[in-house]
């Protein structure tokens, strides 16, 4: 195992995507499973580090150790049962690495967990996918497993765990807990879970938990739940996950799309007649005019910022949308033609591309809109405000509730002064808006618009954190949505599972030591 | 202007897998443009003025089609398919025979005659100085940039230690090594225009060519045996303050 004993400040292992720096007294990088039980035996406080691509401080520490589990990034093989293949993999591999190694046939140099499981995939003719794709393709399979990752695709294929087979976890008490799907089950509230001490009765918190949006708000619980399901989503505070299975999906050739529109709102417009056209898309995502000039400003600077063509002078917002390349592509097309020209556009001012490298160029276009915005605050940080944050929302609402909040995004963040710029999953009532922020004084009317835009998509049925999850920064949002008795409930399986609050204290709940 | 731009269907050599045995998993990796031949389209269309026309040619089995409707989307005006049971396992000379036998009969009038400058699967590079010198044209090969004037064309070279700016007469042979990172994407509405677009196949006969001159039959290169070459250091060091031990050291492990 390597100790780093003297954390400097400015160390990577003290900060996440959400650009909040922490500190830490050590940083443990064990390599092998004996060393993770050894370091959860000695440290009484510990911060999991996977990638550090959270975008909520989930990985950020406030004192005691971070255990990094960098050098965990092997993947173990592929197996197959009655549901589909699958592939081993440990915490610190990441989805673009997953994507390749089945791409690349990597499994054919590694002993089949399965009998027979190798060359069966090796033969299939179009091959398997891993489908979550949390548009970060180089965040940690452990981090998207605890935050239960989702993304574009959780339009059609749902969030990360739809897809978790199986977790290896260390607990509290250096314990360690193996279990796949099925191997325990809650009998409806009250689940019990193997410790080194004999079986502890969990009382799971009563809440609903919505899952009629894009939710990652809190625990997961529903009547007789899984296990497996205690996990995903936890965010790391009830153990250490050293392995998991994820399920992999067949997959099908598709084309990427984007239409450019003339006017901002077009798009938004055209997202709501898509699905009704028939049509279906792998997923619906928006631009609108402020997130395309975002793009058009960093292509200015460095033409190489994303390796698309320019974009249109004319285009004033676009829709981003996959579809299969099968034999109705064409008919597909046809019905959507007349809904793109409805709202001024043509299938002539438009992009699309299917081979490999040009697909990987249109997500890459879609996820340099958040990133030129964290290239932003970052420099703002370092600089003129080192106390400022991102404020990009991450809330849902139901599909037919969406218009109201897009009234009230707009409504909302315009009469605290303030500028955003809005793009996202739209076909699942899921935009991101990004305020713009300049200084602190717009830092601190944003985080005020935020609390109202939060309350408004709990009021409408939606969720205040949709994929984000809740890390450090959102832990406010879990008492707006469940209130006092229900952080209270999730604060008592804590204590059942980690009565010494060894893992990630500060995740998902307040906590009296951590302070951001 | 007429561009002919002779383009190849290779494996994405970026998804090719190798086995335990260092061997390469060319099963079910999907066959993709040459990225090379897409630099020389590229180029073309780039050049591309109204009145212009862009002549795609691929010669391969039937699936290189999509190779060529690929061509067809980022800009080719006309596509042809050079198809043949006779063309198969044609070495350099019988290709560049074939492809020249093309531009001879079907496009003797070209402005330009552009490849890419070899291709991801055989890279040999040699192609394109072939046709120039079957068909006796000037060639500039690994070109990185192409840009038309009235009468000429002005090429600049890149071959690693010099760059070379040539004016290259109508009708030369150009290979190109670069294109363009911000590489346009085709619309949707292209996309749907060359799904349906025709593309003309021809076979032996139509090129007029003989049964010796294509394919297997007329190629000049015999591939005796192929074997896997793995370098591995052997980790030893001498230090080489005495040169003459060093030397004896070296030369008794070579």
């Amino acid at each position: 195992m390597i100790k780093i004993t003297e954390v400097p400040e400015d160390s990577p292992y003290t900060i996440d995507e959400c650009k909040i720096r922490g500190y830490a007294d050590e940083v443990l990088i064990p390599e092998t499973e004996e060393d993770i039980r050894e370091a959860v035996r000695n440290c009484p406080s510990i911060t999991i580090s996977g990638r550090r691509t959270g975008m909520c401080g989930g990985s950020v520490p406030y004192g005691g150790t971070v255990l990094s589990l960098e050098k965990f990034d092997h993947i173990l093989g592929v197996g197959k049962d009655e549901r589909s293949f699958y592939v081993r993999v440990q915490p610190c591999v990441t989805v673009r690495q997953l994507n390749d190694f089945i791409r690349k046939k990597g499994y054919l140099s590694l002993p089949s967990l399965t009998e027979g499981a190798n060359e069966e995939l090796s033969a299939d003719r179009d091959g398997y996918f891993y489908p979550v794709d949390p548009t970060e393709l180089n965040g940690s399979l452990g981090g998207n497993i605890a935050a239960n990752a989702s993304g574009p695709r959780t339009f059609k294929y749902g969030p990360t765990r739809r897809w978790v087979r199986r977790v290896r976890v260390i607990l509290s008490d250096g314990s360690v807990l193996d279990i796949k799907r099925g191997d325990i089950k809650a009998t409806g509230r009250t689940i019990e879970i193997p410790f080194s001490d004999g079986m502890r009765m969990i009382e799971l918190p009563t809440y609903e938990f919505n899952m009629n949006v894009k939710n990652v708000t809190g625990l997961y619980v529903e009547d007789d739940m899984d296990a497996v399901d205690l996990f995903v989503g936890s965010e790391g505070i009830f153990g250490v996950i050293t392995e998991a299975d994820l399920y992999l999906a067949p997959a099908h050739p598709l084309i990427s799309n984007i239409v450019f529109l003339p006017n901002d709102g077009d798009s938004y417009s055209l997202s709501k007649d898509f699905r009704a056209s028939g049509v279906v898309p792998e997923f619906l995502e928006f631009f609108d005019s402020g997130s395309l000039d975002l793009i058009r400003s960093s292509r200015k600077d460095d033409p190489k910022f994303t390796d698309m063509p320019d974009i249109p002078d004319t285009a004033g917002s676009a829709l981003f949308f996959d579809l299969p390349m099968d034999g109705n592509l064409k008919d597909n097309y046809l019905r959507v033609k007349p809904l793109i020209e409805r709202y001024g556009g043509s299938l002539e001012d438009s992009w699309c591309g299917y081979e490999l490298k040009d697909r990987e160029r249109f997500f890459a276009f879609r996820h340099s809109v958040p990133q030129t915005i964290f290239d932003y605050v970052a420099r703002l940080k370092g600089s003129s405000a080192p106390k400022i944050n991102k404020m990009g929302t991450d809330m849902s609402v139901p599909l037919d509730r969406l218009d109201e909040m897009m009234e009230f995004y707009d409504s909302t963040i315009r009469s605290y002064g303030l500028e955003y710029v809005i793009f996202g999953h739209i076909g699942h009532g899921h935009p991101h808006v990004e305020i713009i922020l300049k200084d602190m004084e717009a830092f601190r009317k944003a985080k005020d618009a935020y609390r109202e835009l939060a309350r408004k998509a709990i009021e409408l049925g939606g969720s205040p954190s949709a994929e984000h999850g809740i890390g450090k920064m959102k832990v406010e949002y879990v008492e707006m949505m469940y209130g006092s008795e229900g952080v209270d409930q999730i604060r008592s399986v804590k204590k059942a599972m980690d009565p010494e609050n060894r893992f990630n204290a500060g995740n998902v709940f307040a906590d009296g030591e951590v302070r951001m | 202007m007429k561009y002919v731009v002779f383009v190849k269907q290779v494996p994405d050599t970026t998804l090719i897998a190798v086995d335990e045995n260092g061997n390469l998993i060319r099963a079910g990796v999907p066959s993709i443009l040459d990225p090379y031949s897409e630099h020389a389209l590229e180029t073309a269309v780039s050049l591309k003025k109204e009145g212009d026309l862009i002549v795609a040619v691929t010669m391969g089995p039937d699936q290189a089609q999509s190779a060529l409707r690929r061509c067809l989307e980022i800009g080719a005006d006309e596509a042809y398919l050079l198809s043949d049971r006779a063309f198969a396992g044609a070495d350099v000379h019988a290709t560049a025979r074939t492809l020249s036998a093309f531009v001879e009969k079907f496009a003797a009038d070209a402005s330009l005659i552009m490849f890419g400058k070899q291709a991801a699967d055989g890279d040999t590079a040699q192609v394109p100085a072939e046709v120039a010198e079957m068909l006796g044209r000037e060639q500039f090969c690994y070109c990185v940039s192409v840009n038309a004037e009235d009468d000429h064309f002005v090429t600049v070279q890149d071959y690693g230690d010099e760059r070379r700016t040539c004016r290259a007469p109508m009708g030369s042979v150009v290979s190109v090594s670069e294109g363009d990172i911000n590489r346009r994407l085709p619309s949707i509405a292209r996309f749907i225009e060359a799904s349906e677009a025709e593309i003309k196949r021809l076979d032996r006969i139509a090129l007029g060519l003989g049964n010796f001159s294509v394919g297997m039959n007329g190629s000049r290169t015999k591939i005796v045996k192929s074997v896997n070459v793995r370098s591995e250091r052997l980790g030893k060091i001498t230090d080489g303050s005495d040169p003459v031990k060093a030397a004896a050291y070296l030369k008794e492990l070579i």
